[in-house]
């Protein structure tokens, strides 16, 4: 990592390595809702252009963490951290970070799918918006390569005027993923994504996450295990605030290391 | 088979016995019907004042009534023109101070810091106002305003009205912003939109129509009140040309000509009723319409 | 290393399931190993009895090898079994298989006896008794590997299968150079040949089942590992 004053360390670097397989970093990570502690100390590498599942019990803290990746979790008081999370290398928490560039370049999907009550053309380019950016032209080039990301854009080029809550469950949640996708981030966040999608919708979705693992950097959190095996290539298993195992999907399904981790997957807990 | 499908089935449909059955059926008609009966008879008085109030207000109805002043005590003819305009005028510089304010402190409350001890004070204080008085609110106006610029004016009827409809505004307007789902807050700042972002262009409009049904409420209010006018803007058989001068209202006017023993006054106050009415209705279906939720 | 599952299932259908699909599997061999017994009795005290009675068992064991089967499908597309779960179903499924084959050598063990039961006895025929303590001994260790999850059991039944292939080598040239000589026992002598063949391919079939119950258990593959 160059020097933090002579470059913005989020911005999308020439010298991107794909492959990177520490290109998000959790040290000692804990964090702490009041005075309950949700997350103690945890540690994990998250490599670049791969679909990461975390999975776990309600509670466990897999949600917790993600939404620490873009600090949304900043916007419930009371709520504090030690230990550190790295992205190429550079602390989120260092003082140049601004929260504000981070989570643009930081996607983030959640578990109800949440487009605003405006236009789908005017959904996509709000990042855009905020930015400052109301060039015409780019706002326009921009609507159309995240509708394509998001496979959407067969269904929606001829209503992007319209509302976007006039649209299917499964083509608003593919929407939040084009939105997500708008001011070109590196990492996208998946809050149970597919949670209150029908299976043919879920499909459309897990085949985009697949898609997307080419551009992107793919965290999602889901309670769906068969789902975790069908789209991520590494899994973690949390359980109450502890990183229990992190390896191979493959491995984790297959055979995992913990017990605990087997009695999870294998539908004998609690 | 057949028989004990049948016994199954008779045994199935038994329980709601005969004998419980016909009073349950004749408590349940009858709760129904009472309900009918109930609202029908909260229509009665609304009906009653929209008939008398037309009955009453439609023989003078002409563009008269707009334009021309009112007559002096014993005469016929002329209108209201100028109580019109002041009870516009009033109700406008009750609305210019008290809705930017109104929702800028629900915005605050809501919004910024909706656990602080200020936004409690806030809302307590709010809560306590909307059970004031009208009349305590001109008595304000009057020793605040009217004594200290020594005159009665359209200034100080419209800053008791403010007074009046503000809290009104910003208990609505807060509800209306707590209305707005959680998820679209946390999709505007997951994009990177700062708080004032998501609270400009999406929290506000989402939340726009119902706190335009808000204002509405305090408009009607505010146009219809006497008290505090009375106090403050007093009076003016003439057109407005300041608003530091006595100012004609609609709700004095018709205070003033219905407890005038002429006839022509009486009718006048009935026109100048329908009037109001009328007025309030058409600005609410106005804002409904201006406001309305575009993308549903 | 996670062996047994210590806790049912939450889903306590989920664990029926597999419950029901393991005591098939054991029914199974239970008929088999009782089959292969009667085969053997039919063959040593030469009673034709016994002999029928293994093959007309056989067929109970084919109609359980079917629902095995489709109880192992059943239990993957209804509880979608992830980790040691799906092991065990897969391995099952595969252990039916293999018993079956062992039934079938069973059957042929009695029918060849049969035959040799319509000639005058060979004292040749006492030659098998050390491969068949061998590859019964194979057989009935597999099944209590299975039965008791038992890995390091299975792995030591694979280590006896040299053995009987060594045993059946010798026994198939002893036999050939007799039917040199004495000419007109020459179908005895083959059909004790087929036999030996047969307690061969028992000792096969009980290192697969060996080798599914170590997967099962430990998630090894441990096939083919001196080929390679």
């Amino acid at each position: 990592m160059t020097t933090k004053a002579s470059q913005d360390p989020l911005a999308l670097s020439n010298d991107f390595v794909s492959g990177e397989t520490n290109f998000i970093k959790v040290d000692n990570f804990k964090f702490f809702y009041g005075k309950k502690e949700a997350l103690h100390g945890i540690n994990l590498e998250i490599p670049s252009r791969k679909v990461t599942a975390f999975i776990g019990p309600s509670g466990c803290g897999k949600s917790t963490l993600l939404r620490n990746f873009n600090r949304m979790n900043e916007l419930i008081p009371g709520v504090r951290h030690e230990g550190d999370i790295t992205i190429h290398g550079m602390s989120i928490y260092d003082p140049s970070v601004e929260i504000i560039a981070l989570r643009r370049r930081i996607g983030m999907v959640f578990q109800k799918s949440n487009p605003f009550p405006m236009s789908i053309y005017e959904n996509i380019v709000y990042p855009l918006r905020i930015a400052g950016q109301n060039n015409r032209s780019i706002l326009d080039e921009t609507v159309e390569r995240c509708l394509r990301s998001a496979a959407l854009w067969d269904e929606a080029k001829d209503r992007l005027n319209d509302s976007a809550l006039g649209l299917s469950g499964g083509q608003m949640q593919r929407l939040c993923i084009a939105r997500a996708v708008a001011s070109r981030p590196e990492i996208l966040l998946m809050d149970e994504p597919c949670s209150a999608l029908d299976p043919i919708a879920t499909a459309k979705v897990e085949e985009l996450i697949i898609e997307l693992k080419r551009d992107f950097t793919i965290v999602i959190v889901t309670h769906n295990m068969q789902q975790a095996s069908r789209v991520s290539e590494l899994t973690a298993f949390f359980y109450l605030g502890n990183l229990i195992e992190f390896d191979d999907t493959r491995k984790i399904f297959n055979n995992p290391s913990m017990k605990q981790t087997e009695e999870y997957i294998t539908g004998r807990f609690g | 088979m057949t028989s004990t499908a049948a016994t199954s089935a008779r045994n199935f449909f038994s329980h709601a016995g005969k004998k419980t059955s016909f009073l349950r059926l004749f408590r349940n008609h009858f709760l129904t019907g009472l309900c009918i009966a109930l609202s029908l008879l909260t229509l009665v008085p609304l009906f009653s004042i929209v008939v008398l109030v037309i009955q009453n207000g439609l023989p003078l109805l002409s563009t008269n009534l707009f334009t021309q002043l009112p007559p002096a005590p014993g005469m016929e003819g002329g209108g209201f023109g100028n109580a019109i305009v002041g009870t516009l005028v009033m109700v406008g510089i009750a609305l210019f101070i008290s809705v930017p304010l109104g929702i800028l402190a629900a915005v605050f409350v809501n919004e910024y810091a909706s656990a602080s001890w200020l936004a409690t004070l806030v809302r307590f204080v709010a809560k306590l106002l909307t059970g004031i008085p009208s009349i305590i609110c001109g008595v304000f106006a009057f020793a605040a305003v009217v004594m200290t610029t020594h005159k009665f004016s359209a200034l100080a009827g419209g800053i008791a009205l403010a007074i009046l409809i503000l809290p009104t505004i910003l208990l609505t307007a807060e509800q209306s912003l707590m209305g707005v789902p959680y998820a679209f807050r946390e999709a505007s700042f997951g994009v990177g939109a700062t708080p004032f972002q998501t609270i400009w262009r999406i929290v506000l409009p989402e939340a726009m129509p119902a706190i335009m049904t808000g204002v509405m409420l305090a408009v009607a209010r505010a146009a219809g009140e006497t008290a505090p006018v009375l106090f403050t803007a007093l009076f003016s058989q003439n057109w407005i040309k300041s608003i530091m001068e006595p100012t004609a209202s609609l709700s004095v006017l018709i205070y003033n000509f219905a407890s005038l023993p002429y006839a022509y006054h009486i009718k006048l106050a009935w026109s100048a009723s329908l009037i109001l009415v009328a007025l309030v209705t058409l600005s609410n279906i106005l804002a409904q319409v201006i406001f309305a939720p575009k993308h549903r | 290393m996670y062996k047994e599952p210590a806790k049912p299932h939450t889903l306590s259908n989920f664990t029926t399931a597999l419950d029901h699909l393991r005591s098939s599997v054991l029914r199974m061999s239970s008929l088999a190993q009782l089959n292969l017994k009667n085969s053997i009795k039919g063959l040593l005290e030469r009673d034709d009895d016994w002999c029928n009675n293994c093959i007309a068992e056989d067929e109970e064991i084919d109609l359980l090898e079917m629902q095995i089967d489709h109880e192992g499908i059943e239990v993957m597309s209804r509880f979608h079994p992830f980790a040691s779960d799906l092991r065990e179903v897969i391995s099952s499924i595969k252990i039916g298989a293999n018993i079956e084959r062992i039934a079938d050598q069973a059957v042929n063990i009695a029918r060849r006896a049969r035959k040799l039961n319509e000639q005058p006895e060979l004292p040749e025929l006492h030659l098998l008794d050390n491969p068949i303590r061998l590859s019964l001994g194979m057989f009935d260790d597999a099944v209590s590997a299975f039965a008791e999850r038992n890995a390091a059991l299975a792995i030591e039944i694979k280590s006896r299968d040299k053995e009987l292939d060594l045993l059946n080598k010798k026994l198939t040239d002893i036999l050939i150079n007799k039917m040199q000589d004495d000419s007109a026992n020459l179908p005895s002598y083959l059909n004790l040949i087929f036999i030996s063949r047969c307690l061969e391919r028992i000792g096969d079939h009980a290192c697969n089942i060996a080798e599914d119950i170590v997967f099962a258990v430990r998630a090894e593959d441990i096939r083919h590992l001196g080929k390679q």
